[in-house]
């Protein structure tokens, strides 16, 4: 075995300039594909953030039915016992407390379905990122119940602005007309349209007295620690917390499976990128192995004049294809890592593409992020094509005819 | 057509040329040797032999061009064998099917007695390693490997162990006055070097034959004769049996046997 190993590396050696343009088109190829994995994976991780943070939140808890029905009489009452269980885990970083409910907003001039939105504006600020999206004005407070925010969409339709005075009406709990006026008090801009276009906050204190429910609330919304899985830590929740039988606990794959199916369909579309450079790296080495060999056909004729076996110059060939392989894999390795841990930390600037980039919830900045597994995966696959690739070129060597090999030129 | 065999205390033996339909050379030398047949196996007394033996290659469609027209010999162990001939006379291609290299057309070849025509690659290749050793006009050493490495592949695949293969073929390559050439690649050798590690790795293995095609083809007169006496030596020290395709009359004198060849057949020496 070490004898044909030696020839094979000695192969390799032996035409430096070709087996080195091979050796880099597959470190090209790896390189390659490792940082366009991890800067899939960072806008992935950008977009997840973003989504999550803005609205959704990582974890929502409801009670059962609320999310399928959105109905008011779907309600968590009395609630205290839950938040305080919630404050104690470890996994979870902050939780808020939320009313929601489709209703009417009417100005003076127009009037909109929106989704009304309760919410304890301390708390609601550690977490979703709605306080820091506001465009004018200002964000929620506790002292001053008839302030109201607006997406700036919406507030454009109903062509108002700061300061000026709303009503919003929906049906309440006890199914009397809920309606109130309120002052607008800051103007939402997050660049996704459904919720510049159709979403009202007010402070909970204000929705439990307009929807007429004051020890009741819609849904808690939950951030996790940074290092907590979503659907993992609902999972766990669903065990832990009391009255468990009587919650949905949804990560926010569940809350929103179609964003989840987006970035599903995102990263089965990373696998049409993989296969490509499958194709090239494939080539690359093909045309090295195959060249290597029809160079070499006295060669191998004199191996198998000699008595070497088939299944013996096949093994050849394929370790020289793993040879160029291998190294090929460990330099575009190192090119990959290289190339995400420099652009991880600068990031790469796509601010000409902003307005399209916000409305995928992707930051104009991105930061490729370094994945194990995916580095792996493609230094496995490029290995595995090098072997596969050599099979054509090693039968070809294997299946020589010795006299006919060793006249030829 | 056939040779007859003849003591091998002659200095040199010239075969004749006798026309005979195939079935009637098949039949002279079953009677001749009087073999035992034992499936495909005969026992006779000869190395190798040849039964109106012939090769056509296919050059085109529907072109035949015929090198062997029926070549019917029988060659001694221990001999030391020269086919002579002009180009095209058809030397190498008898050299080639001797040495499990090529098959036959039509007729057989008997390799210690064993009918090797129709067997397959694999028992070829295995026959191949173990009793036949083959230096070839190009000297065809394996560029990637040293000296050394070159004279161990064959015992390599024979799957002698590391340590015996080693000191085999150090002592083969001082016989062949290489020893302190032995960590040098082809390509740092010349011509004469690198023919004598080709027949260091012919003998190393310790074959019943060495089929020699041409092997001074490419070597100036002072450097062939001296490998040509390296290998009389071998041949006398070690009996393994040498047979030679060339026109060179160096080789055609030292030659215990001679077997003049023309068009695809054997013909009485000029």
């Amino acid at each position: 075995m070490m004898t044909f190993l030696k020839i094979a590396w000695r192969n390799i050696t032996r035409s430096k300039r070709r087996s080195c343009i091979t050796i880099s088109a597959v470190g090209f190829g790896v390189g390659a594909l490792i940082f366009i994995w991890g800067f899939v994976e960072g806008a992935h991780r950008q977009m997840i953030e973003n989504y999550t943070s803005l609205l959704t939140s990582d974890i929502q808890i409801h009670q059962k039915g609320f999310h399928q029905s959105q109905k008011l009489e779907t309600h968590l009452l009395n609630p205290e016992t839950l938040l305080v269980a919630l404050e104690k885990n470890a996994q979870i970083k902050a939780n808020a407390p939320r009313i929601k409910a489709v209703g009417l907003v009417s100005s003076s001039e127009s009037s909109s379905g929106v989704m009304i939105l309760g919410v304890d504006p301390e708390k609601e600020s550690s977490v979703s990122t709605l306080h820091r999206r506001i465009k004018t004005g200002a964000f929620l407070d506790m002292e001053r119940d008839s302030g109201i925010i607006l997406g700036a969409t919406l507030a454009k339709n109903l062509n108002v602005s700061i300061d000026d005075k709303i009503v919003l009406m929906s049906q309440a709990l006890d199914g009397s007309i809920a309606s109130g006026a309120f002052i607008i008090q800051g103007l939402l801009d997050t660049g996704t349209e459904e919720i510049d276009k159709g979403l009202a906050l007010i402070t909970l204190r204000a929705a439990q007295e307009l929807f007429v429910m004051p020890r009741a609330i819609s849904e808690i919304a939950i951030r996790l620690n940074p290092a907590a899985e979503s659907r993992t830590t609902a999972r766990k929740l669903k065990d832990i917390l009391p009255q468990n039988s009587d919650l949905e606990i949804l990560p926010w794959q569940e809350v929103s499976p179609s964003f989840q199916q987006w970035i599903e369909f995102d990263n089965g579309f990373i696998w049409i990128i993989v296969f490509v450079v499958m194709i090239v790296v494939a080539i690359g080495i093909l045309n090295t192995v195959l060249m290597g060999v029809l160079e070499r056909t006295r060669e191998f004729g004199i191996l198998l004049a000699l008595g070497t076996k088939r299944q013996e110059i096949i093994t050849m060939v394929a370790w020289e294809s793993f040879f160029l392989g291998t190294i090929g894999s460990l330099m575009g390795l190192l090119l990959g890592l290289a190339l995400n841990t420099y652009f991880g930390k600068t990031g790469i600037d796509l601010t000409a593409f902003t307005k399209a980039l916000n409305s995928f919830y992707i930051d104009s900045v991105i930061y490729p992020s370094l994945n194990v597994t995916h580095s792996a995966v493609s230094v496995m696959l490029v290995l595995t094509t090098s072997i596969v690739v050599s099979i054509y070129p090693a039968f070809h060597a294997a299946n020589l005819k010795p006299v006919e090999a060793i006249r030829s030129l | 057509m056939r040779c007859e065999a003849q003591p091998r205390s002659e200095a040199r033996r010239t075969d004749v040329y006798v026309e005979r339909a195939p079935e009637a050379a098949t039949k002279q030398i079953a009677k001749r040797e009087s073999p035992k047949v034992k499936g495909k196996s005969i026992v006779g007394m000869n190395l190798i032999e040849t039964i109106d033996l012939k090769k056509t290659y296919s050059t085109g469609k529907n072109i035949e061009t015929p090198a062997l027209r029926g070549i019917s010999l029988s060659i001694a162990d221990k001999d030391f064998v020269v086919l002579a001939g002009p180009s095209g006379s058809g030397k190498s291609t008898l050299l080639h099917l001797m040495g499990a290299l090529d098959t036959a057309t039509q007729g057989a070849i008997l390799f210690e007695g064993r009918d090797i025509t129709n067997i397959d690659i694999h028992k070829l290749t295995t026959l191949r390693l173990h009793k036949i050793g083959f230096v070839f006009q190009a000297y065809n050493l394996i560029s990637t490997l040293t000296a050394l490495e070159n004279v161990e592949y064959t015992m390599l695949l024979q799957g002698i162990n590391r340590r015996t293969r080693r000191k085999k073929s150090i002592d083969t390559l001082q016989r062949v006055g290489l020893d302190d050439l032995i960590h040098r690649f082809p390509q740092e050798m010349s011509g004469g070097q690198q023919q004598r590690v080709a027949v260091a790795r012919a003998i190393a293995a310790e074959p019943r034959v060495v089929m020699a095609d041409e092997p001074t083809a490419n070597l100036d007169s002072k450097t062939a004769e001296s490998l040509l006496e390296l290998m009389q030596e071998l041949n006398m020290e070690k009996g393994i049996t040498f047979i030679f395709s060339t026109h060179d009359p160096m080789i055609m004198n030292k030659a215990k046997r001679l077997i003049h060849l023309k068009d695809g057949k054997i013909t009485p020496a000029a």
